[in-house]
């Protein structure tokens, strides 16, 4: 059974001279999610506000906001690569996430390298990869361009691949970001078609996206981020809709 | 295979059932979740080596002589250190090329732990950023690829050394036990200057600075015991000094620096020590410094 908890999480942001703040590159953030210290300097920035999400089997939820609500924060929580403040995630069941395009890559490495790489990294042994990687190279459409470095990739080829090997292993939750929309009509069909019998399975899907039509033919509910509190939750037309009147 | 009734109509697998994992503050803080961390790197040896081995390909891919180079130029700077300090030992000259080699290969290893693990999150950040994977796979990945120069620098040596007419004595088994304590303190190493460079990125050109200065201030080309004074004194306090010689003394069949082991253990504890209290504090902090 897979299921996410997700319990009270709460995130902020420390703010570095020289560093930036990872999901906040092209954002206008809201005054009052500052954070102050004693001097004046801004601290830090509340990512995520007491976030409380239980998904189940089946549950394939949409996760909607303006850039910078928190989106992409929220998936790197659930995924385990960001550890909340404040609040527990618990996972129950083997989850894999593709967060960005191009994370997770060796990109001088050929596309048979990458799948071997990231499918040890799935925790993945050489024999069960060796046995889907003929599935993945098909799945992916990437042909003669499989034995080429990925640097030699477009996005949407490198979409495909990422999206075929973590795909292939069977995972149990699946939490995807906003880049499935660089694929064609075609291979965002084909998509759509693995994540439904993924799901089917009894499995746990969360796709963050702005796009409405690939949120309604993937998920079965939506939450509506807003300066990193769920602001709304609900049908994934309804919700979107109801967001839609802000923008 | 949602199984939310058993055999006896009660719940199987339901509310109390154990996550597979739990993300939270209180887990990933403190030295638990730092050895926990250790440990689950080190049972994904097929990540670390994978990686380790993809980035020696790429690193000599392109070239003709590809691993070779690191033979050559090994070979290149042995001689002309040889050469030219040679004449301000008291060693006779082929037996100082012999010392010159061995401690050029143990530092460079030991100097490579501390430069690479300055930057060993950092060039790792892509994967960092996508992957729940515990840290010390990049920590493993950036210690194994270190070892295969290494290796290759000490069979340069010996093939040179036996040809010269050296013989190893039975003293020569103890750079096992010497090499045991580099990889261990190779791994501390990395964790400390991985966390603290990753933080602070000053560290990593201020490490540069002092490594290459550290080069001369231990004896690798010229010989402990025959200085005194300032040099001696420097070469005292640099723990390089003591590192260096329980490997090359053995190979060399000569007698350690007074405590030279006992030195040794006491960084490396030192070290190990300071690296867990590192880690478990600034962990969990460490995708945001990417």
């Amino acid at each position: 059974m897979a299921r996410i908890n997700a319990q009270n999480v709460s995130l902020a942001f420390p703010m570095y001279a020289s560093a930036h703040a990872p999901g906040f590159t092209d954002t206008v953030v809201e005054e009052d999610r500052l954070i102050f210290a004693a001097d004046g300097n801004v601290k830090g920035i509340k990512a995520l506000d007491n976030i409380s999400l239980d998904l189940r089997d089946g549950d394939r939820l949409a996760v909607i906001g303006a850039n910078g609500s928190g989106k992409t924060t929220l998936l790197q929580v659930l995924s385990g690569i960001i550890t909340p403040d404040a609040g527990e995630v618990a996972i129950y069941g083997r989850a894999t996430n593709l967060i960005n395009i191009n994370l997770g890559m060796q990109s001088q490495a050929t596309g048979h390298r990458n799948i071997t790489l990231r499918g040890l990294s799935f925790g993945q042994s050489h024999k069960a990869i060796e046995a889907k990687r003929n599935e993945i190279i098909e799945f992916s459409e990437l042909g003669r361009f499989i034995e080429m470095p990925i640097e030699t990739y477009s996005a949407g080829m490198r979409m495909r691949l990422s999206f075929a090997i973590a795909t292939a292993f069977e995972p149990e939750i699946l939490i995807l970001d906003e880049w499935l929309s660089t694929g064609d009509a075609s291979f965002r069909q084909k998509a759509t078609d693995r994540m439904q019998s993924f799901v089917n399975i009894a499995g746990v899907l969360v796709l963050a996206s702005h796009s409405q039509r690939l949120l309604e033919e993937n998920c079965n509910k939506a939450i509506w981020l807003s300066d990193g509190k769920i602001r709304a939750e609900g049908p994934v037309t309804e919700i979107f809709n109801e967001y839609k009147k802000t923008k | 295979m949602s199984n939310s009734t058993g055999k006896f109509g009660g719940k199987l697998q339901s509310d109390d059932a154990v996550p597979t994992i739990v993300y939270s503050a209180s887990a990933s803080n403190g030295i638990g979740a730092v050895i926990k961390d250790i440990v689950d790197g080190w049972r994904m040896g097929p990540v670390w080596r994978a990686f380790a081995w993809d980035e020696i390909q790429n690193r000599y891919r392109r070239s003709v002589l590809g691993l070779a180079w690191i033979a050559i130029s090994f070979a290149f700077f042995v001689a002309a250190i040889s050469i030219f300090f040679g004449g301000f030992a008291n060693l006779e000259q082929t037996r100082f090329t012999f010392y010159v080699a061995t401690g050029i290969a143990a530092f460079q290893f030991l100097i490579g732990a501390v430069s690479d693990g300055c930057v060993v999150f950092r060039t790792s950040a892509q994967w960092i950023k996508s992957a729940p994977m515990p840290y010390s796979i990049y920590v493993y990945k950036s210690v194994a690829r270190g070892i295969l120069p290494f290796l290759i620098q000490m069979s340069v040596a010996l093939v040179y050394m036996l040809v010269m007419g050296w013989r190893p004595t039975i003293s020569v088994f103890l750079v096992f036990p010497a090499f045991a304590i580099f990889l261990v303190n190779a791994v501390a190493i990395h964790w400390l200057f991985g966390l603290v460079a990753a933080r602070w990125r000053d560290i990593e050109h201020l490490v540069g600075s002092i490594t290459r200065v550290l080069f001369f201030l231990t004896p690798i080309m010229w010989v402990y015991g025959e200085r005194a004074g300032l040099v001696r004194v420097i070469s005292n306090v640099n723990p390089f000094t003591y590192y260096v010689d329980i490997f090359r003394a053995p190979i060399l069949g000569d007698s350690f620096i007074p405590n030279a082991w006992w030195f040794v253990i006491a960084w490396t504890l030192v070290g190990v020590i300071m690296a867990l209290l590192a880690a478990s504090q600034m962990r969990r902090r460490l995708p945001f410094w990417m």
